[in-house]
């Protein structure tokens, strides 16, 4: 099929890609093409496998698709129905969650700091949460191989969790993020421009550098801020993966030897009808991001695992996690016009490890945000305010600089997703249910992260801070572990229980530190890739994986 | 009375600077507003009236008003909803019961529909509303404060914020591709940004 696809404004996707027939069985089937799948499909298609990918939604072209406009850029989210409950539902679509090829990472900030070697033993140093079933060091590698492949940029020395440096310059910081810098100087607090950002101050291949135009959260339309789309599918493409669209990943059914054969989907037609098909494969990989992903196993069941695919842990579903993401903002007397630049220019992790002083233990770091109009009226609606009092504060939008508590949460088993017990999507299928509550340890660091950057932002010279919370990223509903009763999938993303299943996206992370996810998620994928490449030769992926834990 | 601080900005004369796209959906916007379907005509005057209050827009020019109401209407013909409370109906639904909800507090409180309410009455409605304490029968199936931010007031701004004019009130340079920003400090203005006048 040949693809006509912008990648930026000169960089067209115009490759013969490889298409298979469903009922030929490839080596590989992955569910979704962002941080994790589109990952695993290039590296997978580069070691000479057989590779489809089924995307959910469309490409999204650059040039065609992409618009400078919030209200017109809803078809870049996942927009599906999904219900929410608990004590503090979460609002789901827009910022945590992406439609179409590249997933999330079409429309995230482009923040992409590493996890520090603390987030790995949370159990073991604070006693609450879970450890890993891996270090640090083991992860470090595929760190680095990322950062190169995004790129990301960031100073020379990242002083935080293990330091290290960034192979790309930052991007000079926005008025805003200028405020970050000036009031963590003002306070004595380490601060970093740029951060880890995963916009390079330069031109990277046929993408141009940034033009400051400030709608990242939008898709970048420049091509410079790096998004899966990017910056692996075209290698996966070239390198003979399937990228097939408008398919939606409903059942992963299982054969007479208790290995999964493939994936079953609605395929979207041109014509706005779909059909059901089932795209055989040897093995599968679920990668649909910490809703769908669950959602796919809880759906698909079978005498085998009347509960779920892939559950016999009880544990699919489960330890649900966002990042607590309270906006906090200053308003000052001179112009700050937070729109221009990306939002993502400035950060501090500085607060992010467990420190005695405090009444809660692990952290949350401090970055820059920018909200355009519509986000900015609805964090003061969510003020209280309304009327001529919204108009007023509106008016003072150039004169705001926003900052953003990014908080670690820790995991907790009553935040869920389930199968709702009535509501169903367009194919019959139960839609989620997702819900979520915070829990005082959550509660605490987020009072106090908020304190923080009032003061930062008062030490920059505000004359007025405000704060809203509101929640990034989603996590941890298919946790790996060394146990098999604890966890669902093993240090290497596979499934405990089904020897030729995978899950490769952020549902895996048993804890999520105050890191935006997406280059951890990747470097998962980079490192199950190879751990595929080693040992699917060898026969494992018709074994059960043994436990690492012995009584 | 809302004050223009950005008397001379007007985003949409930078039409021709933005890629056609863009373009497309922001003019789309302005110029094709679209007719009822959904709402019958006494839910649509409450809406309007509820609208005039969640945006009060007296202080513009007849001819710089934003269209709000049918945009509504338009928003409940979509079906688009990417997450419902587990204590809400369906959008559409939501704003059917809370447009009858609204005239159901306004009859308890003053035995009056709401579109006859002077403005100060009508706010005083939409404030028990807004608090979760309002009488009507809706408001016992639905959780009024629910319904007033994420239903009524976000999606009304919503609609207001995504306009061009809205976008002037504010000072907001909106569209930049491909041209980009150039001035990036001190809250520095593009020499086609409009200054700001307190």
């Amino acid at each position: 099929m040949k693809l006509h696809v912008h990648l930026s404004p000169d960089w067209i996707l115009d490759d013969d890609m490889r298409e298979y027939s469903p009922s030929e069985p490839v080596d590989f089937c992955i569910v979704g093409s962002g941080a994790g799948g589109g990952v695993l499909a290039q590296r997978l298609a580069r070691f000479g496998f057989s590779v489809v990918v089924l995307e959910a939604g469309p490409w999204h072209d650059t040039e065609e698709d992409m618009v400078s406009d919030e209200a017109g850029s809803g078809a870049l989210f996942w927009n599906d129905l999904r219900i929410i409950g608990g004590s503090n539902p979460l609002e789901l679509g827009a910022n945590n969650s992406g439609r179409g090829v590249g997933g999330s990472t079409i429309h995230y900030a482009g923040f992409c700091p590493r996890l520090h070697p603390s987030d790995f033993r949370v159990r073991t140093r604070d006693g609450v949460a879970a450890d890993w079933p891996i270090d640090y060091d083991d992860l470090e590698p595929y760190y680095e191989a990322m950062e190169r492949e995004y790129p990301v940029s960031g100073p020379a020395r990242y002083p935080w969790g293990k330091p290290h440096g960034y192979p790309y310059a930052p991007l000079q910081a926005g008025s805003a993020g200028q405020k970050l810098i000036e009031g963590c100087v003002n306070l004595g607090i380490p601060v970093v421009a740029g951060g880890a950002v995963a916009i390079p101050a330069g031109a990277v291949g046929k993408r141009p550098h940034c033009i400051q135009r400030g709608f990242c959260l939008l898709g970048c339309k420049v091509g410079a801020k790096s998004s899966i789309m990017v910056s692996h599918i075209p290698d996966a493409v070239a390198h003979g993966a399937e990228i097939r669209t408008g398919c939606m990943a409903f059942d992963v059914p299982l054969d007479e030897h208790g290995l999964v054969r493939g994936v079953r989907y609605h395929r979207t037609l041109r014509n706005g009808t779909h059909v059901e098909e089932e795209q055989g494969a040897r093995a599968v990989v679920v990668a649909g991001y910490a809703i769908e992903s669950p959602r796919i196993l809880l759906n698909s069941t079978s005498p085998q695992f009347p509960d779920g695919l892939a559950n016999s842990s009880g544990k699919v579903g489960k330890y649900l996690m966002a990042q607590a993401g309270p906006v906090v903002w200053g308003r000052f007397d001179e112009m700050i016009r937070q729109y221009k630049s990306p939002p993502a220019c400035a950060t501090t992790e500085e607060f992010y490890e467990t420190d005695p002083h405090n009444d809660f233990v692990r952290g949350y770091a401090l970055q820059t945000v920018a909200p355009l109009p519509i986000a900015m009226s609805h964090l003061l609606i969510s003020e209280g305010y309304s009327g001529e009092g919204l108009l007023r504060q509106m008016q003072e939008y150039n004169h705001y600089a926003c900052l953003g508590v990014l908080g670690e949460i820790l995991p907790n088993e009553e935040n869920m997703v389930t199968l709702h017990p009535t509501d169903k999507d367009e194919y019959g299928q139960p839609v989620p249910y997702v819900r979520f509550n915070l829990f005082e340890n959550d509660k605490r660091m987020m009072a106090a992260g908020i304190e923080r950057a009032k003061q930062v932002l008062e030490a920059a010279g505000a004359r007025e801070t405000h704060a809203v919370n509101r929640y990034a990223h989603l996590v941890g509903t298919c946790r790996m572990g060394a146990d098999p009763s604890e966890s669902v999938v093993d240090q290497w993303c596979r499934s405990w229980d089904v020897p030729n299943l995978f899950v490769c996206d952020g549902s895996v992370l048993p804890t999520q530190g105050s890191s935006n996810p997406a280059i951890t998620i990747s470097a998962l994928a980079a490192r199950t890739a190879d751990w595929i490449r080693r040992e699917a030769p060898n026969g494992t992926l018709a074994r059960r994986p043994r436990s690492e834990v012995h009584a | 009375m809302i004050h223009n601080r950005y008397p001379k900005a007007n985003v949409l004369r930078q039409r021709d600077h933005w890629d056609d796209a863009t373009r497309r959906v922001v003019l789309d916007r302005v110029h094709n507003v679209p007719e009822f379907k959904h709402f019958d005509p006494a839910a649509r005057a409450t809406l309007e009236a509820l609208c005039d209050l969640i945006i009060p827009q007296t202080h513009r020019p007849p001819d710089k008003r934003v269209p709000l109401a049918p945009w509504i209407d338009d928003l409940c013909q979509q079906h688009v909803e990417a997450f419902r409370f587990d204590d809400m109906p369906p959008n559409d639904v939501a704003w059917d019961w809370g447009l009858e909800g609204v005239e159901q507090t306004a009859h308890a409180l003053f035995d009056q529909s709401f579109t006859r309410l002077a403005v100060e009455r009508r706010q005083e409605v939409l404030d028990v509303i807004h608090d979760g304490r309002a009488p009507g029968d809706v408001w016992q199936r639905m959780p009024a404060a629910r319904w007033w931010e994420f239903v009524a007031v976000r999606q009304v701004a919503g609609v207001y914020y995504a306009h061009p004019y809205a976008w002037d009130e504010i000072g907001f340079g909106g569209p930049a591709y491909p041209r980009g920003y150039l001035s990036l400090n001190h809250g520095d203005r593009e020499p086609w940004e409009s200054e700001e006048v307190r």
